[in-house]
């Protein structure tokens, strides 16, 4: 007569630990690892021209809206076109190597195709202008660009972590001077005085972002 | 009957309440709705391509996706923000002014233009569908020489050498077939072909055309005049089988004058009057501030649906009417001048005998029109025959309209020969082998020149046949060679409107297909080589207007028009005019015998001529009073009928002057006796995927009536034989669709007690006047009156539709000023009203009888104290119980967002639908699904009918979501995908839909709709790039499994938010926002704005007495209100 070996009773006592440890481990797995926050945070795509905000925002201090010049007016804060580069490069570097992309597509009038980072699905309609106009500053979405070689995701761009602001806007909002200011630190309580003065109600409601 | 004892129905189906009407009413959809058969048969590979990436751009992170930024951004274009631009649609020689927006240069949506007198913003179906033309697949890309593909240079070559040889001989042998025109830019190139090539021959040929018109003015003025009417001037309109209110080229305009003239508010809801007056509602004057529209014709029209009083009569019998109408002013004392000629005979017979229905229409209407001498319009549809048009010209003399209601400019080019003369000299000449190369500019005179004249064999005696064309047509596939048109959004040119006012015609997009435009063939014809077309265009505005400077020019390219640039009014001598006399035998009234039934052929308000065939949106638009999708039908009344023994889904064979075809039997309550009307347009066999196409394997949509054409298209004429094939045809059509529930109809059908039954004595406990609770017994005349009375009350139709006429409505609103008897008029108004008054133990009887009875009525709320939701608890409901809610009320703080629908404005003419379809990217889904119930549209327009079936009243209700306060949607979702929001949306959320359909299940108003199909994406692939670019990028393209439906347009919502927070937080100005479905109404049915504003015009209109909610007593509260029909019949004419 076969008899289990004594040593599998510890399968007995500790089964349920397993099967409760192996649920919690799917759990955790599935709401960290398919977390935006885990797979979009940290996207960062080689460009097709090494340019660095780094150099650009950082060093030179040219303010955001000098190149992405519609994000005031529109929803798109818009990839500048190659002549905005050759406003300057018609000048300096001319003869770089790293800006021979940008040269070709000045004069073949083809586009450079700049790969994508921040990109949120397409039932959700995010517009740059509402935001800049009600306060909310470049950074607080974009992180600190102006210290990005390469420019990544730093935020999950998640529809959770967009409403933690639309819930509570205090800390994010800004005066409309400050906008581009990457050295900003939030204030609540400066915000709290803007959202009142200015009569700024973030809408939750889903038609807001969903049509 | 009087209005509001109306019964209303949607079909004959529901009056008779045959099965199919009981099965529809049952079932949430269409047996078989949910199953998946019948997908490869189904016509939606045309319906436009994938969704926009949308599964791959969702949520997957690391498929890498590309920016790609202009070189160098052209000036005022920013990525994702429209741009405007103004053109216009040459349709028969009109143009249509119109607004196109295009994203990122990629034409979306087309509008009306605001700037032009003939659009006001408004803009037909043709003209809003011409978007998914533009990116038609089935378009020809490239030229063919017999059926084989050729290159554009080929075929450029090809053409010079043509032209050569013709130029050697100064053009002989050379002739042009092209669709009418009245483009300056193309005359002017004429012009010059004239003095290069001057044997060459022009010739132009509409199947639709407008000549009775052109002839009738040319038999009464000498010369051809355009008659314009001035509706909003016109306090009493007669129409003579003239659908001035559809497919009048001026319909457009005259629809807003008109529908400005229904609202017996005068105008606006604002309490301004339609002259800028102040408006006073304590004294209501009929007879001035509605119009009152009559309308005899043989097939119901657009204008037909909105008439007071319709006289439904074959077309041969339209002009003996209005010989009747003549001869009843005359003797009215209207005396007809030595230079008019001598007035016409009452015609004989029985039509017009005594007691006859015809004539005491004829004499009210005359005795209409005689008080309203001066301020009323004659008018005459463009198919009937001259000698008619002459008669309305010199009645509209003797009532003294010329100059006032009825004004005349010249034809833009009178030395036009009509297109039945134009098209059978062309043929002539063939057949004379006078013709060695016909070059057909965008027409298919195969498919639509009349079979009669055999245009095929002609055009085989020529040697060099040459088709320029959209599509590889009928025509296309017989001639020699085939070259691709632009599009008229890729085109320059220009056009003039009907008002005679200078239209530019300019791209909004390079040709997709390298085509070119008939503008410029017709230069290249003239010159020999290919000019600019934009200067082409430009000399076509130098010769109609002068030479403009740049800047006026660019003026123009802005404006879509040269302002100020409209004809002046002539005076034409009048001449004399010979008699119409009509005998007896001519006009009798009976119906005819079978073979000598009357045919009429028209054009389609779906697809026009069939030029639209391959337009998906067309297609599956349902005609507006038939309802029917996909096809054309032989309209028939029922008694007509009943006379041959058919019914609707038969198939016969109509015999016409040995010309025979098979189509299918559509009875069409208000259709004259013994007139069948039969749509042109239909059963394409070279449209394409969607229209029909031979090669292709794609059978033909409806039925081709060409076919029984013989000298011209359109038209009347007798000898018809209707003879039954003994197969049935299924026909989709959607009036049965959308259905009210089993409950609602019950409760609408209460229960009726015949009158000339009796009927068991039945108790009652009542409760007397002592408040001693004693039995009372009815016995049977009160009984029947009681229940009856009941029965009408608990009408749920009356609280879908309701309709008064001017009269009750003024009675109303007296008793409304008389605080005490505001309730006994709303019961008038809306329920028993017309019913005996009752003694006091019928009152008695009455309550017993319901008890229960709910019979909502809203007037009570809304009125004297602003908008609607001033105690939402509280909502008045006269006659019944408070209303009580389970629900918690949503509170708002902001906007609350609202619409109020005019069905006294309301022609039905369905340019809401498309607006719609175009604005949300709402699928096609093929004649297969429509059958089960799958049809799409966000927004339908439910045609009523009400009365004899033979002559109904139409009433015409768009319905959309009406966004709920307590939606029944919202409380079934069990993933929160509609929800409310604190704008009082319903907002649907498509990403979160799993498509458990409860939502439309719960929804009592039925309009929200269930992708069944991923119909969007091809199911057998394909590249499908091209229709994707019609769609519109503000809304999200729905996947299958999804449920939708109207949001309001909230991406306009937003996108108007937005723009007002952006400019310092300014507040939004009422009438910012618009509504796609609002934006293009002709009749300015529809109102949007914020009911938290007190003073938008949306809350006044709630305010309105007319206000009325969908379905009040489910107490859904909706946010559109609709506002009752108000009629303005005349008192003498008390309809039978």
């Amino acid at each position: 007569m076969f008899h289990f070996p004594s040593w599998t009773l510890t399968i007995r006592d500790t089964a349920g630990l397993l099967v409760g440890g192996g649920l919690l481990y799917v759990a955790i797995i599935v709401t960290f690892g398919f977390s935006p926050k885990t797979t979009d945070v940290g996207y960062q795509p080689t460009q097709p021209v090494p340019f660095s905000h780094a150099i650009h925002a950082g060093e030179l201090g040219i303010d955001c809206r000098y190149c992405h010049n519609t994000v005031e007016r529109a929803g798109h804060a818009a990839i500048p076109a190659t002549a905005t580069c050759m406003n300057c490069h018609g000048m300096i570097h001319t003869e770089s190597e790293k800006l021979e992309v940008v040269r070709d597509s000045y004069e073949s009038g083809e586009s450079i195709p700049w790969v994508r980072v921040h990109d949120l699905p397409d039932y959700a309609y995010f517009n740059h202008s509402v935001h800049l106009a009600a306060g909310v500053g470049c950074s607080s979405c974009h992180g600190r660009i102006d210290h990005m070689e390469t420019v990544f995701q730093k935020e999950p761009l998640s529809m959770g972590w967009c409403l933690d602001c639309h819930r509570n806007p205090e800390p994010h909002i800004r005066p409309a001077d400050q906008i581009t200011n990457m050295n900003w630190e939030n204030d609540a309580e400066l915000g709290a005085k803007l959202l009142a003065e200015r009569g700024i109600a973030p809408s939750q409601n889903c038609s807001t972002c969903h049509r | 009957m009087t209005d509001s004892q109306i019964k209303y129905w949607r079909s004959l189906d529901e009056l008779a309440q045959s099965e199919d009407f009981k099965q529809a009413l049952d079932r949430e959809f269409p047996e078989g709705a949910d199953s998946v058969e019948g997908v490869d048969r189904r016509r939606f590979l045309q319906v436009m391509g994938a969704s926009v990436g949308l599964a791959s751009a969702s949520s997957c992170r690391w498929e890498k996706t590309t920016l790609e930024p202009f070189a160098e951004r052209p000036e005022n274009r920013v990525p994702g923000v429209p741009n405007h631009y103004a053109t216009s649609m040459e349709i028969g020689g009109v143009a249509e002014p119109l607004v196109l927006t295009s994203y990122d240069g990629r034409p979306v949506k087309v509008e009306g233009n605001e700037l032009h007198p003939e659009s006001l913003g408004a803009a037909s179906t043709f003209a809003q569908a011409a978007i998914l033309e533009l990116y038609d697949p089935d378009r020809s890309t490239n030229p063919t020489e017999g059926g084989a593909a050729r290159t554009t240079e080929q075929f450029e070559a090809a053409l010079g050498a043509v032209r050569a040889s013709h130029a050697a001989k100064r053009g002989a042998g050379l002739a042009f077939l092209s669709r009418v025109t009245n483009s300056p830019a193309i005359a002017e190139a004429q012009r010059r072909l004239k003095s290069d090539l001057p044997q060459a021959e022009w010739f132009e040929y509409e199947a639709l055309q407008r000549d009775g018109e052109i002839e009738g003015a040319r038999m009464a003025f000498g010369r051809p005049v355009r008659t314009h009417f001035d509706l909003s001037k016109a306090n009493r309109i007669a129409c003579f089988d003239a659908d001035l209110l559809g497919d009048h080229p001026g319909s457009t305009r005259m629809t807003r004058a008109f529908s400005l003239r229904r609202r017996p508010e005068g105008g606006s809801y604002d309490g301004v009057n339609f002259e800028g007056a102040e408006f006073d509602s304590a004294n209501l004057d009929g007879a001035t501030v509605m119009n009152r529209l009559y309308v005899v014709e043989a097939r119901h029209t657009t204008t037909g649906a909105s008439a007071d009083h319709r006289l439904p009569l074959r077309a041969e019998q339209v002009g003996a009417a209005l010989a009747a109408l003549e001869a009843a002013l005359v003797a009215k004392g209207l005396a007809v001048p030595e230079a008019w000629g001598s007035a016409s005979p009452a015609p004989t017979g029985t039509l017009f005998g005594q007691d006859s229905r015809a004539r005491a229409f004829v004499n009210a209407l005359a005795d209409d029109l005689y008080r309203h001498r001066g301020t009323c319009v004659v008018a005459v549809g463009g198919t009937q025959p001259r000698g008619v048009h002459a008669l309305a010209h010199r009645i509209n003399a003797l009532l003294g309209n010329v100059g006032k209601t009825v004004l005349y400019t010249d034809e833009p080019n009178a030395e036009r020969t009509s297109s039945e003369e134009s098209i059978e000299t062309l043929v002539e000449h063939m057949n004379g082998n006078q013709i060695e190369t016909l070059v057909v500019l965008d027409g298919n005179p195969i498919y639509d020149a009349p079979k009669g004249l055999d245009f095929g064999s002609a055009l085989g005696r020529v040697k060099n046949s040459i088709h320029i064309g959209l599509y590889r047509n009928e025509t296309a596939r017989v001639c020699g060679w085939h070259a691709p048109l632009a599009h008229f959004l890729e085109s320059w040119g220009d056009a003039l409107a009907w008002d005679g006012s200078y239209c530019v015609v300019q791209p909004l997009i390079r040709p997709i297909f390298a085509g070119r435009s008939a503008l410029e063939v017709t230069s290249f014809f003239a010159t020999g080589s290919w000019s600019d077309a934009q200067e082409l265009a430009r000399a076509g505005c130098t010769a109609r207007l002068g030479a403009l400077s740049d800047k006026q020019w660019q003026l123009a390219l802005h404006d879509g028009m040269a302002s100020g640039t409209a004809s002046v009014p002539v005076t034409p001598a009048p001449q004399r005019v010979s008699a119409l006399s009509y005998s007896g035998a001519q006009v009798d009234a009976a119906m005819p015998a079978n073979g000598a039934l009357e045919l009429v052929l028209y054009g389609d308000p779906c697809v026009h001529d069939g030029r639209f065939g391959n337009n998906a949106w067309l297609q599956e638009l349902p005609e507006f009073m038939t309802k029917l999708t996909w096809d054309n039908a032989a309209l028939m009344s029922p008694a007509t009928t009943d006379a041959l023994g058919v019914t609707t889904g038969d198939m016969v064979t109509l015999t016409i002057s040995g010309r025979t075809l098979d189509t299918v039997v559509y009875a069409m309550p208000g259709q004259a006796a013994g007139s069948v009307a039969l749509a042109l347009g239909y059963g394409r066999t070279g449209a394409g995927a969607v229209g029909g196409d031979s090669e292709k394997g794609v059978p033909a949509a409806g039925f081709d009536a060409y076919a029984l054409t013989s000298s011209r298209a359109t038209g009347h004429e007798t000898g018809l034989t209707v003879s039954a094939i003994g197969r049935t045809y299924p026909l989709a059509m959607t009036a049965d669709h959308h259905l009210i529930d089993t409950t609602g109809m019950n409760e609408r059908d209460g229960e009726w007690l015949d009158p000339s039954q009796s009927y068991p004595d039945k108790t009652f406990e009542m409760e007397g006047a002592d408040g001693e609770m004693t039995a009372v017994a009815l016995t049977t005349p009160t009984l029947v009156r009681a229940y009856n009375k009941k029965a009408r009350e608990g009408s749920r139709v009356a609280e879908l539709v309701r309709s008064a006429t001017h009269s009750e409505f003024e009675g109303y609103l007296e008793g409304v000023a008389d605080d005490g008897g505001r309730e006994s008029v709303v019961d008038k108004l809306h329920a028993g009203h017309g019913e005996d008054v009752l003694t006091t133990q019928d009152a008695h009887a009455d309550d017993a009888a319901h008890a229960e009875d709910e019979h909502g009525d809203d007037h009570g709320d809304g009125h004297g104290h602003g908008p609607h939701y001033v105690d939402p608890n509280k909502i008045k409901r006269i006659g019944g119980p408070e209303l009580l809610s389970l629900w918690e009320r949503h509170s708002y703080d902001g906007h609350r967002w609202g619409m109020s629908i005019d069905l006294s404005s309301c022609v039905g003419c369905n340019a809401c639908v498309v607006a719609c379809q175009s604005e949300n990217n709402i699928p096609v889904v093929g004649k297969e699904q429509v059958l089960r119930g799958r049809e799409m549209h966000w927004l339908r327009i439910d045609r009523y009918f009400s009365g004899d079936p033979e002559s109904p009243k139409v009433v015409n209700q768009p319905v959309g979501c009406i966004q709920c306060e307590d939606a029944p949607c919202e409380q079934v979702c069990p993933v929160a995908a509609t929800v409310h929001s604190d704008e009082g949306l319903n907002d649907m959320v498509y990403n979160r839909c799993i498509g458990t359909r409860y939502c439309s299940n719960n929804c009592p108003i039925k309009v929200r709709r269930f992708n069944y199909f991923n119909y969007h994406r091809d199911l057998k692939g394909g590249d499908r790039d091209l229709e994707k670019m019609s769609f519109n990028p503000e809304v999200t393209v729905r996947a299958r499994g999804v449920m939708e439906k109207c949001t309001y347009c909230v991406q306009r919502i937003q996108a108007k938010k937005i723009v007002a927070k952006v400019d310092d937080r300014r507040p939004i100005r009422d009438g910012e926002i618009v509504t796609a479905c609002q934006q293009t109404c002709p009749a300015d049915a529809i109102r949007f704005g914020d009911l938290a504003d007190e003073s938008s015009v949306v809350s006044k209109a709630h305010a309105s007495e007319r206000s009325y909610d969908l379905l009040k007593f489910l107490n859904i509260r909706p946010r559109t209100a609709y506002l009752a029909r108000i009629t303005n019949p005349n008192p003498l004419l008390v309809e039978a």
